[in-house]
């Protein structure tokens, strides 16, 4: 069946995450995503692979960037010069999306400003992706992906118990607002579909991570009071923690959303008289008696590998699940079963595994029709196909700079 | 203008966190969404922080905060008379949301098939820790143990205390928006097709793949570095504690100059051990020294406005009195007051994205079982005895 972004042609100006991997999910569920790249400021993920720089044509080699910008086209061209603007713009009178995440001022200054735009193209979409958001005291604030959580609010109560805050172990921000770009560009689409209109959208990192925090938020405005971090436990729900497992730091979680299922754990580990001790025996004791219990608990999880005590324990009804690390989650069973990791063929890169469309949609599933664009690779599709330019045009392009099939790699090494 | 999800209908029968957060972002950016919850209410109704600190059905923030907007129907699906009721609203619906168990959907008699039957043109969107099918598909989960699936507990907290889950319920906030994602999806391909599908999300299908480079480096180039590095990816990325909280420092090779200015610490910039990332890398912990003695008698506030205005990447760790009291999010509109007949005033984030003044909206949350009657009769055509049979709950 035709994927639901099927005829959706995108200019994608984004660098780095967040924008690239949203736009790579627009590729993946059927739009024609378009990468700008200048031959002179690739994205820089190019030249985050840990590829030796004397491998030919090594920044078309990240594993980094060949993940998240599969399903696109590569179209090198300076948006620093005049006449690369104009032919963005050109481009942008062809296309429904245009999406940038440049920092907040970066599009005015060049004269590619939503205004601008809309002034070739009524029906654009157009999408900023900025930390702070075009507007307010703190628009043009640097934000790279560390800070996004911080200033979100979710480092503050994320942390050991006890303890100060805690940082996620990853830039959580940027792969959140890459997911909001989608929803946020097929509402746009219906918006158009309905109206024959176009969109401003911005999706402000910092407040779409806010939004996971919101009862936090709630809570203080009522309350007036601030709450620490917890660690792995919960309010009022125990257990609920990180057991250690047999095995160099392997760990199981164990939580127990209620007394059957606790009754169910006690019977796994051999303690099923526990159920009934009133240390234990309902869900405020568990909960007043948790450093006691979880101590019981670790004697048994201690013992076993954190994969077979997640199977013992789930067949008998306690949610539990292994801590997976990054080799364990490539071979699980499930995702395996789910074909979240596919391989893929890269004409420069060879052969590998990457993961699939996260998303099963039944009737217009998601597809990796295309690899990674090497830099400027569909300059040709881009200029002839798309722009429909002429020869004479092209060549004075390439013979200005303004587009070019091989980066200026001298800026990168 | 009206609002980008105008004229949908979408029924929720999700429990929690994951399912409810999609819903309310369809009913933020303008569908009309029912909530169905089981005879009591939502579960997360009896979880805190309650305003006040008591228990009350109607105060606990976490209800408060997900169900922004929505129409309530306490419905008890497990009985025929809720399960056809239900069924008739099947009927006049776009969308409907589900986190239950595989396994628990099925008892239901819920299924898609069961859904496609009366109403070809619905999307069913299924949001599950492990997904439809699968080993684990049936197995129980919830947000510590599919953060801890997903591997983001691995590489989250110090090689010494152990993989640590962050605050709140990230990885059901992680369902949720991946499920409203799919399920925009779903709506543009039905509303051309004029039918309907299945959108099965796997909450740790979602959440594996973005470990930063984790899995390409480790699927291309067999590398893999073990552990975890809490607060610190280097000396130059990371979170210090500062006089009054915490500041939060993400320094690219770019921005060592306006960072070493906005500190008034020229000798760093000078110092020839600091003078490139790759120098800054090979003197981490001395520049970690550096930034720990620096950092300790910072304000917060007076150092993220200087910094910020010289373009040096130093932020610092909202807490939600910060967030409250945000100039930034202040200016913007993004903080919203929301009356409720019980909890009375709160203060709420706004739209997740922007899309137009009018984009977004926000009603409050709903009394338990408030729209019953209301959406029993006008929506699913039940008469008024047939609604007292149903509405209510077991007799």
């Amino acid at each position: 069946m035709t994927a639901p972004l099927h005829g959706l042609r995108v200019v994608d100006l984004t660098m780095v995450w967040a924008g690239p991997f949203g736009t790579r999910m627009l590729g993946d569920y059927g739009a024609e995503v378009i990468k700008v790249e200048s031959p002179r400021q690739w994205d820089l993920l190019r030249g985050l692979g840990l590829i030796p720089r004397d491998v030919p044509r090594w920044y078309n080699r990240s594993g980094y960037f060949n993940h998240n910008n599969r399903d696109k086209y590569g179209f090198a061209l300076d948006l620093s010069n005049e006449t690369g603007r104009e032919v963005l713009l050109k481009l942008c009178e062809v296309s429904d999306v245009i999406v940038e995440n440049y920092r907040a001022d970066v599009m005015d200054k060049l004269g590619l400003d939503y205004d601008t735009v809309r002034g070739r193209n009524p029906n654009i979409i157009y999408v900023s992706m900025p930390g702070h958001g075009k507007t307010g005291p703190e628009k043009d604030f640097v934000a790279y992906g560390t800070n996004v959580e911080q200033l979100a609010g979710l480092v503050s109560i994320s942390g050991y118990e006890g303890e100060g805050p805690m940082k996620t172990g990853f830039s959580y921000g940027d792969p959140m607002a890459g997911t909001a770009l989608v929803a946020a560009v097929a509402m746009a689409v219906r918006k158009r579909n309905r109206t024959g209109e176009g969109s401003y959208v911005e999706v402000a990192q910092r407040e779409n991570l806010t939004a996971f925090v919101g009862e936090y938020l709630v809570d203080y405005s009522m309350n007036r009071e601030l709450r620490a971090p917890a660690g792995n436990r919960h309010p009022h729900i125990a257990p609920h923690n990180c057991y250690r497992s047999a095995g160099d730091d392997a760990w199981l979680t164990i939580a127990c959303e209620d007394d059957d299922q606790f009754r169910a754990l006690c019977t796994v580990i051999g303690r099923p008289e526990l159920a009934d001790d009133e240390r234990f025996s309902t869900g405020a004791a568990r909960k007043a008696n948790e450093a006691e219990l979880d101590a019981i608990i670790e004697a048994w999880t201690a013992e076993r590998g954190h994969y077979e005590a997640m199977h013992i324990l789930q067949r008998a009804g306690v949610p539990a699940g292994a801590v997976l690390t990054i080799p364990e989650l490539m071979s699980d069973p499930q995702l395996r079963s789910r074909e979240a990791w596919v391989a893929q063929t890269h004409p420069d890169a060879g052969t590998w595994e990457m993961e699939s469309p996260p998303w099963l949609l039944s009737r217009t599933p998601g597809h990796i029709r295309l690899p990674a664009p090497g830099f400027g690779e569909h300059n040709s599709y881009v200029l002839r196909e798309v722009l429909h330019f002429d020869e004479q045009t092209i060549a004075r392009l390439y013979a200005e700079g303004v587009t070019a099939d091989d980066p200026d790699e001298g800026l990168h090494r | 203008m009206p609002q980008p999800l105008e004229g949908l209908r979408v029924l929720e029968i999700g429990n929690f966190v994951s399912a409810p957060y999609c819903g309310k972002l369809f009913s933020g950016y303008g569908a009309d969404v029912i909530k169905i919850e089981p005879p009591g209410g939502d579960v997360s109704r009896t979880h805190g922080p309650f305003k006040d600190g008591v228990p009350n059905p109607e105060t606990s923030a976490l209800f408060l905060y997900l169900n922004t907007g929505k129409r309530s129907v306490e419905l008890p699906l497990d009985e025929p008379a809720g399960r056809d009721a239900f069924l008739r609203l099947v009927e006049t619906a776009d969308v409907v949301i589900e986190n239950f168990r595989p396994a628990d959907l099925r008892a239901l008699g819920l299924t898609y098939d069961d859904l496609s039957a009366v109403n070809p043109r619905v999307t069913l969107v299924s949001i599950t820790p492990f997904g439809q099918q699968g080993p684990y598909a049936d197995y129980r989960g919830n947000n510590l143990t599919t953060f801890a699936m997903a591997g983001q507990m691995y590489i989250t907290g110090t090689d010494d205390g152990g993989p640590l889950k962050n605050g709140g319920y990230q990885a059901d906030y992680q369902g949720g928006l991946n499920g409203f994602s799919a399920a925009m999806l779903g709506v543009l391909a039905a509303e051309r097709d004029a039918t309907g599908q299945h959108i099965d999300v796997s909450v740790q299908h979602c959440m594996a793949p973005i470990l930063e480079a984790g899995i390409p480096y480790y699927s291309y180039l067999g590398r893999w570095n073990r552990g975890r590095r809490g607060n610190h990816m280097a000396s130059f990325i990371g979170i210090y504690p500062c006089a009054d909280g915490h500041l939060g420092i993400h320094i690219m090779p770019r921005n060592w100059k306006p960072f070493t200015d906005a500190i008034d610490r020229p000798d760093l910039f000078e110092d020839p051990r600091f003078v490139t990332q790759a120098d800054r890398t090979v003197h981490n912990d001395e520049l970690m020294a550096e930034f720990y003695a620096w950092a300790a008698t910072e304000n917060k506030h007076e150092l993220y406005e200087r910094a910020g205005k010289m373009r040096a990447p130093i932020a610092f760790v909202h807490t939600m009195q910060d967030l409250l009291e945000s100039p930034q999010l202040n200016a913007r509109g993004f903080l919203t007051t929301i009356a409720h007949p019980v909890a009375g005033e709160a203060t709420y984030p706004g739209p997740p994205w922007w899309i137009g003044p009018d984009g977004w909206s926000a009603g409050r949350a709903p009394l338990l079982g408030e729209h019953t009657e209301q959406v029993l009769r006008d929506v699913a055509g039940l008469s008024s005895a047939a609604t007292e049979g149903v509405a209510g709950g077991r007799p």
